[in-house]
């Protein structure tokens, strides 16, 4: 019997309440199941909504659109914490996360997030040209070299893997949280953020790899929740939690490439 | 355009490609047999909420 076969049979953990029924992977067989492919096409569905927008406020600029997209990523932002919950440091889950609301949600944060994009993008263009294509291609480079080492074993996630990750991109969070009230004070961010010296260079590639690590959770949501036969709805889920990912790292690359060519 | 944003360009498109046509695929078997996997569905609860508002009541 090989190990993965006897670990199925006796169950992964020896902790009886893990063993349990309410732990088991299977959900019902009348339920409709999730499928790969499926997470693929709702993530293409979601890419083509966030170019769609991200093109129509690149081309309509002007006091309206400013608002259209501040309104966008509100409710990106607000469809992102009614699916993915919202988690603190010593609080714990302040909102739950909820799955089920995904096939609702996740149209509205694609088309939202493609607004504000849109608007970043047309700006870093203005000032450097060309950096938009290069932001983009090699957000889809990184994206693939990580898909292609998560495909073949090449990186294995694990619970301290995930623990890691998860600890950096809240600091990360906590970062530009307090970068954002000390403006709110003084009218200046952090330097490490806005800057284009070493250390705030050094900074972003570091936010940058942090964001491409994520991508690796994110395949192994998709994988994993495929495997088990999660319900359907959890397509719109894990295909969400990819374009988050992949619109964090264009927008730390974008920023990353910004530095670099304005020093 | 210049030469390093075309060629970044390419890079770009066929990574896009890559990328949609490798998510279809299974990972290999040295990624999926192991002990120490995530186990996500103690974390994303979605055999609590099943979307169910669609039943009737009988």
């Amino acid at each position: 019997m090989s190990q993965h076969q006897a670990l199925n049979k006796l169950g992964r953990s020896g902790n009886p309440i893990i063993r349990s029924i309410a732990f088991q992977d299977k959900v019902s067989s009348s339920e409709e199941k999730m499928s790969l492919e499926g997470a693929v096409n709702k993530t293409s569905i979601m890419l083509f909504l966030t170019v769609m927008t991200a093109t129509i406020s690149w081309n309509f600029q002007g006091p309206l659109m400013s608002i259209i997209s501040m309104l966008g990523a509100l409710a990106g932002f607000i469809s992102g914490i009614m699916t993915f919950g919202f988690y603190f440091f010593f609080v714990g889950w302040i909102v739950k996360p909820r799955p089920h609301n995904a096939p609702r949600t996740a149209p509205i944060y694609a088309i939202g997030m493609g607004f504000i994009i849109g608007i970043i993008s047309q700006q870093a263009e203005s000032f450097f040209p060309g950096i938009v294509i290069q932001a983009v291609s090699l957000t889809f480079f990184v994206a693939t070299s990580l898909l292609l080492a998560y495909k073949t074993g090449l990186i294995r996630p694990t619970q301290n893997f995930m623990l890691m990750i998860f600890a950096a991109t809240m600091g990360i969070f906590l970062t530009y949280i307090a970068s954002l009230i000390y403006s709110l004070f003084t009218g200046n961010h952090f330097l490490v953020i806005t800057g284009n010296g070493n250390m705030s260079i050094l900074f972003s590639v570091a936010v940058v790899c942090i964001a491409a690590l994520n991508l690796v959770l994110d395949f192994d949501i998709i994988e994993q929740s495929a495997e088990q036969g999660a319900p359907k709805y959890m397509e719109w889920f894990g295909a969400m939690a990819l374009m988050a990912t992949l619109i964090w790292l264009y927008i730390e690359i974008l920023r990353l490439l910004m530095k670099l060519r304005s020093r | 355009m210049s030469y390093l944003t075309l060629f970044l360009g390419l890079i770009g498109l066929f990574s896009a490609f890559l990328f949609f046509y490798l998510l279809k695929f299974k990972a290999s078997s040295k990624q999926t047999n192991r002990g120490n996997r995530i186990r996500w569905n103690s974390y994303i609860p979605y055999k609590d909420k099943k979307p169910n508002k669609g039943k009737k009541k009988s």
